[in-house]
């Protein structure tokens, strides 16, 4: 959740700065384009007076030579030479503005020819009119030849009002066709400028919105921040952890008040750092941080770290470290930590670990006391019965009524205490050999148990009969056992004169309650219960008929050692399951067993 | 029957056991020559010594002082002049453990003590009768634990 928004709000911040780019484009684009505009406008005014000029000069440049004309005719006509002076003047103004137009049309390959021929009528002008100054001059002019010479003038002085006049006529072309030109180029760019103006606006519009709107987004974040801040400071306290940040790009270091807290200390009380921290740390716990400072910077993994505190107060405490490594968009890498006082939970499991090895270390005194115990006895217990056996055979012709039956009873004695080594022996196995667990087919287990009591239940022809068992994951000859025992018990405890009837019933538990024991409810179980038609048993003894040595007969009526029933139950502990009796005085029993599925 | 006698060698440091061994010998039909040593070292000592003819068969109780019956088994069958004796295990118990390990080890029965004179001469006579060279030739870990 959190990562999405933190996402989100950086896609937005990419749009806002998109946003912002992009008006700026335009904006460049329309002042570039205002600029063109200006500099057409001026291009075009400066074109205006260009051909202003021209025409101006050209204008001047013919009554110029009008004013030369009338000079020579003025000296032809008076001979006087003070109108020499002035014709001069108007063919040096002539040349002068032959020049300046020269330089004007530069640009203009076509005014340039014409100039250069217009320069060159205006030459031919110039010598027709300096031949009749010096003709006149030396009075060889003939009436005749002045008015040729008059007449080539208004021919020559023709051509070149009409070439300038064409000239200017070019000129004027070339400004209008121009200025249509800029007039087209200028017309177009009002509605342009319009366009892309109100296309910003709409980009500001959309900005503006998405900006708000990200706020509003912004403000509910941080109230949901503000929330969750509290509620992480609350939990916090509550469960005896504090957070920091490690910056490790800038080695900076963030403390939650919390921090502060465990270690006795006021919030922000002094600036987050590693050696800061370390001063709480017991000195020979130290360097068990510095590793695991060092494995994050170097392996990018912080293991968890158990170490030894030392609070402001003085007090002892047990800590435990560790963490998350985080990169974020830009790839900053920031490690999370948390720290948390865990000596309670650690004083607690160091007891309950010293219990735990007591326990251990007392039952394989148990076990091994049982097993040597059981094992050491059977030897001197061979012997009395091996004596026992050869004054039996040997010597027990001289022996009187009385004697012969004390001896008989030594005899049965030393059995029992056999019988009772044997099954000793076996209890003890039960619980200290190895237990390896096997998918095992329960029903060849109990055709296994009953082959081993194929005398018994022959001689009782006693009838059994079993559904059909799983295949369970269990310690095989330790499930053998308990159905030989079972069915032991069964054939044992059968009423006299009855044909013993066993019936062998499975079915899948979905869950199971038994009075003052507490069993997970989701757990299933294997039933398998084991019912008779023997004597059967008071319900009081229940419970009791489980319990090492306990027996509900003389051993005179039904011999045994009161240890069997003790191993079934020491076999299903094994399997993490539960055995229950049922039973009816003279009715029969049942024995179930649960076994976890 | 045997125009020799069976050699037969009783390692056992419980001296009613030794009796009981004998006497079982001296009431059996079998021409038997049955001698006893009292510990682990003594038991390879008399069968290192080249005055001490080999033993056809061993009787060798496991726990015992000085070198256990484990020991000496290991000793014996790693040894070329007497790895071919027959080994009976003769112990009060018999734990799967130990039957398990004297099996690997190479004896070729486990015999566990008797608490009956009868059932002891009965099954003496009965280890003395195999005919040892077909019971060695496979050996076989079902028969190997004798039912008494």
């Amino acid at each position: 959740m959190f990562k999405m928004d933190y996402k989100s709000f950086f896609t937005t911040n990419f749009l806002v700065k998109g946003i912002f780019v992009a008006s700026l484009v335009i904006l460049i684009f329309i002042s570039g384009i205002s600029y063109k505009n200006s500099i057409t406008v001026s291009e075009s005014s400066d074109l205006v007076l260009h051909t202003y000029k021209v025409q101006v000069q050209l204008e001047q440049l013919v009554s110029n030579l009008i004013d030369a004309e009338s000079y020579q005719k003025g000296y032809i006509i008076t001979r006087d030479s003070s109108f020499l002076m002035p014709y001069k003047n108007s063919n040096l103004k002539v040349k002068a503005s032959l020049k300046k137009l020269k330089v004007l049309t530069a640009a203009n390959a076509h005014q340039q020819s014409n100039l250069i021929s217009l320069a060159l009528l205006i030459e031919t002008r110039f010598l027709l009119l300096e031949k009749t100054i010096a003709s006149v001059s030396q009075n060889k002019l003939t009436k005749d030849e002045l008015i040729k010479n008059m007449l080539l003038s208004k021919k020559q002085m023709d051509i070149i009002r009409s070439n300038a006049s064409r000239m200017i006529n070019l000129d004027n072309l070339n400004l209008k066709e121009q200025q249509k030109k800029y007039e087209h180029e200028i017309s177009f760019t009002p509605l342009i400028t319009l366009l892309l103006l109100f296309f910003s606006l709409l980009v500001f519009i959309f900005s503006f919105y998405k900006i708000n709107k990200d706020i509003e987004v912004l403000k509910k974040s941080n109230l949901e921040l503000l929330i969750t801040t509290e509620s992480f400071k609350h939990a916090e306290e509550i469960g005896d952890f504090s957070s920091w940040r490690w910056d490790l790009d800038s080695n900076e270091f963030t403390y939650s008040d919390s921090q502060y807290h465990l270690l006795c200390c006021e919030p922000q009380s002094f600036r987050p750092g590693i050696n800061e921290f370390l001063q709480f740390v017991h000195p020979s716990d130290t360097h068990l941080l510095v590793a695991a400072g060092e494995a994050l910077i170097h392996q990018g993994h912080y293991p968890t770290t158990f170490y030894r505190i030392i609070r402001k107060d003085g007090k002892l405490r047990y800590f435990k470290s560790l963490g998350k490594m985080l990169t974020d968009v830009s790839g900053k890498r920031i490690f999370i930590g948390i720290n948390s006082d865990i000596t309670e939970e650690y004083l607690n499991s160091i007891a309950l670990e010293e219990r735990n090895r007591e326990l251990e270390q007392s039952n394989k005194e148990l076990a091994s006391f049982n097993h040597i115990a059981s094992h050491d006895m059977q030897e001197p217990l061979r012997k009395i019965q091996t004596f026992i056996s050869r004054i039996a055979d040997n010597e027990s012709f001289g022996f009187s009524g009385k004697a012969k039956e004390y001896f008989t009873r030594i005899q049965l004695s030393a059995e029992r205490m056999r019988l009772l080594i044997d099954d000793l022996l076996l209890f003890s196995r039960t619980n200290r050999i190895e237990k390896v667990f096997e998918n095992s087919d329960l029903n060849a287990l109990l055709e296994n148990a009953k082959q081993e009591l194929i005398q018994s239940i022959e001689e009782k022809n006693a009838l059994i009969h079993a559904e059909k068992l799983p295949v369970l994951s269990v310690i095989p000859f330790q499930i053998q056992q308990l159905f030989m025992n079972l069915l032991g018990n069964s054939l044992k405890y059968s009423k006299p004169g009855i044909v013993p009837n066993i019936t062998v019933k499975y079915q899948l538990e979905q869950q199971l309650i038994i009075p003052h024991v507490n069993i997970d409810p989701h757990l299933k179980f294997h039933k398998l219960s084991f019912s008779d038609n023997g004597i059967g048993f008071d319900a009081q003894y229940a419970e009791s008929i489980f319990i090492l040595f306990s027996r509900l007969h003389t051993v005179a009526d039904y011999p045994g050692t009161g240890i069997g029933l003790s191993i079934c139950k020491k076999i299903i502990e094994n399997h993490k399951g539960y055995i229950l009796a049922e039973g009816k005085e003279l009715e029969g029993a049942t024995f179930h067993i649960f076994l976890p599925a | 029957m045997n125009q020799h006698p069976i050699r037969i060698l009783l390692a056992d440091d419980d001296e009613d056991d030794v009796f009981f061994f004998k006497d079982a010998f001296l009431e059996i039909k079998i021409k038997t020559e049955v001698n006893s040593v009292k510990d682990g070292v003594a038991l390879m000592e008399y069968l290192n010594s080249p005055n001490d003819p080999i033993p056809h068969v061993l009787f060798l109780d496991l726990n015992m002082p000085k070198k256990n019956g484990i020991d000496c088994l290991k000793e014996i069958k790693q040894n070329v002049r007497l790895k071919d004796i027959a080994i009976v295990i003769y112990s009060t118990s018999a734990s799967d453990e130990d039957i398990e390990e004297t099996f690997v080890q190479g004896a070729n029965v486990y015999l566990k003590k008797p608490s009956n004179f009868n059932t002891l001469k009965k099954v003496l006579s009965q280890v003395i009768s195999i005919n040892w060279q077909y019971q060695t030739s496979g050996l076989n870990r079902d028969n190997f634990l004798l039912q008494l």
